[in-house]
């Protein structure tokens, strides 16, 4: 028998070589949301807000329901953006500091939505795990309520709950979370169908594993991947809601304020000749969508294997 | 396809019932009254007022009264703040308004918006593209609230073109920065939507078959791409509905177009249940109906559904 030298040689070089590091899915989906210039973009942009609403009351030199006298009732003059004066971004009519107010409506903002979001991802995922696992008439009968729930016009109740009940904060959040869930179950049913089908699934039945711990281990796992890229895109969604309520000046009440509530008011007075107050609030406001959707879109590229 | 609708009907039907019963019970759970005011009123008026209003009545008697009201007659009852309207006066002044102003905004969107996407995947990857893919990023951070300030701005204020707010049927510069403000984000949308579904189609087999064929492009793209690269447009076109109609409130009150969003903002700041209540049911109403309409088309439209 001969031995073919050279190839045994080749073969050992290579098992002597060290062990190639195994890239998982989550490193690989890093890698190519790294190398996306637009998601690294909002990246960046998110970081900048979420700094500006955790400290930017630290650079402030007046709070957010301080007025300041010299100012009020001449905005117009007097309450413009300037370092002197320490209104970095101007004062409203009441010559409130606009930079703090700015400030605290990130700080609001933010909090929506991420509330928001974090509902639909807890009461979203469980009710559409529950319905595609089980799948038959529990099935039906749970996706026929969402069905709808759907079907109603969702930004008309939520009006009708906070003019009936008080227009807390709590009451916003909760029915911002009251809606945000639904899509999102419908999205994890779906892909629940598609996973319990699979061998592994299959396998843990057949040895007696309980649909529940099935469900925790197995399942919900394997949608983390669709309920990030979800949940992040719906957090610009609850802002966008927030801030139309709080337009129509049904949202958070003063001194508590928002950007939709900022914009709203600035808005009011563009005829003023106070664009800053409709100027700055909608930076952020901006700045803060432009964030989110650049990283939703971002991680939807890096985590969905259609596109591999 | 009929049984497909009366299928379809039989879920609107009990899913408005639903609409209906729900909100009923959170107006009356809700606390104070429609006549709860800072000095109360003396309790015989009190008693007379609830009797005229049918408040009196044991709950159930109140919801099948008022559900049947509105099945029978179309009638929502009386308005509890302004005395001599009832909540069909007030619907009806404002939802010509609100109708004329949103069929144009929805015609604008898409057919722009489906224009727009379309040209942007013939021409993929070029300044035309580029140009659509930039304007639908944009739109989509410019929603109706922040357009709405932004138009006053450049065509009032700067350009003095167009009155800054106010409605008149018969004078198309009143309609025009409604419909821009309402139509723009959903337009955006649309275009995204149609994109990526016509760049999908166009490297579908059928189009190069056609292709193969010796088809002119305009031919190619109206006669096989299109139809099928609708059908994802087709079915945002429902949410897109609803949101349109929820956007409409912003346009009522910020161009003070008098539509029936502007009802609305009142009865919910006046604490008017009864308009509130029947503006919602019947944009409610709406929203179903509307949907089991695109529902139909995508039907008429994509044949691999069959019913």
């Amino acid at each position: 028998m001969v031995i073919d030298s050279q190839k045994m040689q080749s073969l050992a070089a290579a098992t002597a070589r060290e062990d190639i590091a195994g890239r998982s899915l989550w490193a690989d989906a890093r890698r190519r949301f790294l190398r996306n210039k637009a998601a690294l973009f909002g990246l960046l942009l998110l970081v900048f807000v979420v700094f500006f609403a955790l400290f930017g009351n630290s650079l402030a030199r007046w709070s957010n329901d301080e007025i300041d006298f010299a100012v009020m009732g001449q905005a117009a003059e007097l309450g413009g953006p300037s370092l002197e004066t320490g209104h970095y971004f101007g004062t409203d009519d009441l010559g409130r500091d606009l930079f703090a107010r700015t400030v605290q409506g990130t700080q609001i903002s933010l909090a929506v939505g991420i509330i928001g979001s974090a509902i639909a991802v807890v009461v979203g995922t469980l009710w559409g795990a529950t319905a595609g696992y089980f799948g038959g008439r529990i099935d039906n009968l749970m996706m026929r309520t969402v069905d709808i729930l759907l079907a109603i016009p969702y930004m008309f109740v939520l009006i009708l709950l906070l003019v009936m009940y008080g227009r807390s904060i709590t009451m916003l959040f909760a029915g911002v979370g009251l809606i945000s869930w639904l899509e999102m179950s419908r999205i994890v049913r779906g892909q629940t169908l598609s996973l319990k089908n699979r061998d592994y699934i299959e396998a843990a039945r057949a040895i007696g594993v309980p649909a529940r711990t099935i469900i925790r281990r197995h399942i919900l796992p394997n949608l983390i991947g669709v309920v990030t890229v979800f949940a992040t895109l719906l957090v610009p969604n609850m802002i966008l809601t927030e801030s139309f309520i709080s337009f129509l000046g049904l949202g958070v009440q003063e001194p508590m304020t928002s950007l939709g509530a900022l914009i709203s008011e600035g808005s009011g007075t563009i005829a003023y000749g106070t664009l800053w107050q409709l100027a700055f609030p909608l930076l952020f406001f901006v700045t803060t969508l432009f964030g989110f959707f650049f990283v939703g879109d971002g991680l939807r590229d890096a985590l969905d294997p259609k596109d591999r | 396809m009929i049984v497909y609708i009366l299928k379809r009907l039989a879920i609107a039907i009990p899913t408005l019932l639903l609409l209906i019963v729900l909100s009923f019970l959170l107006m009356h759970a809700a606390p104070g009254g429609p006549f709860t005011q800072e000095r109360g009123l003396p309790p015989e008026v009190l008693a007379n007022l609830n009797a005229k209003y049918g408040l009196d009545q044991p709950l159930w008697r109140q919801i099948t009264s008022y559900v049947w009201g509105i099945v029978s007659a179309f009638d929502f009852g009386p308005s509890f703040v302004y005395k001599d309207r009832s909540v069909n006066d007030i619907i009806a002044q404002g939802f010509p308004v609100t109708l004329t102003y949103g069929f144009l905004s929805f015609l604008v969107a898409v057919l722009v918006g489906v224009t727009l996407g379309a040209i942007a995947a013939v021409r993929h990857n070029t300044v035309i593209d580029y140009f659509a893919v930039g304007l639908s990023i944009g739109a989509q951070v410019l929603p109706n609230f922040v357009m709405a300030p932004i138009l006053v701005l450049v065509f009032t204020l700067a350009l003095h073109w167009l009155p800054g707010g106010g409605w008149r049927f018969n004078d198309p510069h009143f309609w025009v920065m409604p419909v821009i403000a309402l139509s723009t984000s959903y337009m955006a949308s649309i275009a995204r939507i149609m994109r990526s579904s016509m760049l999908e189609v166009l490297t579908s087999n059928h189009i190069r078959t056609a292709r193969a064929k010796g088809l002119s492009g305009l031919r190619i793209v109206l006669r096989h791409a299109l139809k099928p690269a609708l059908l994802p447009v087709i079915s945002y076109l429902g949410p897109a509905f609803v949101a349109m109609i929820t956007g409409s409130v912003i346009v009522d009150i910020y161009f003070s177009t008098g539509g029936i969003g502007k009802a609305f903002v009142d009865s919910a700041l006046n604490r008017d249940y009864a308009v509130m209540m029947g503006i919602t049911i019947l944009v409610g109403a709406l929203t179903i109906l509307f949907n089991l309409v695109v529902d139909i088309i995508y039907g008429w439209i994509d044949p691999k559904i069959r019913y």
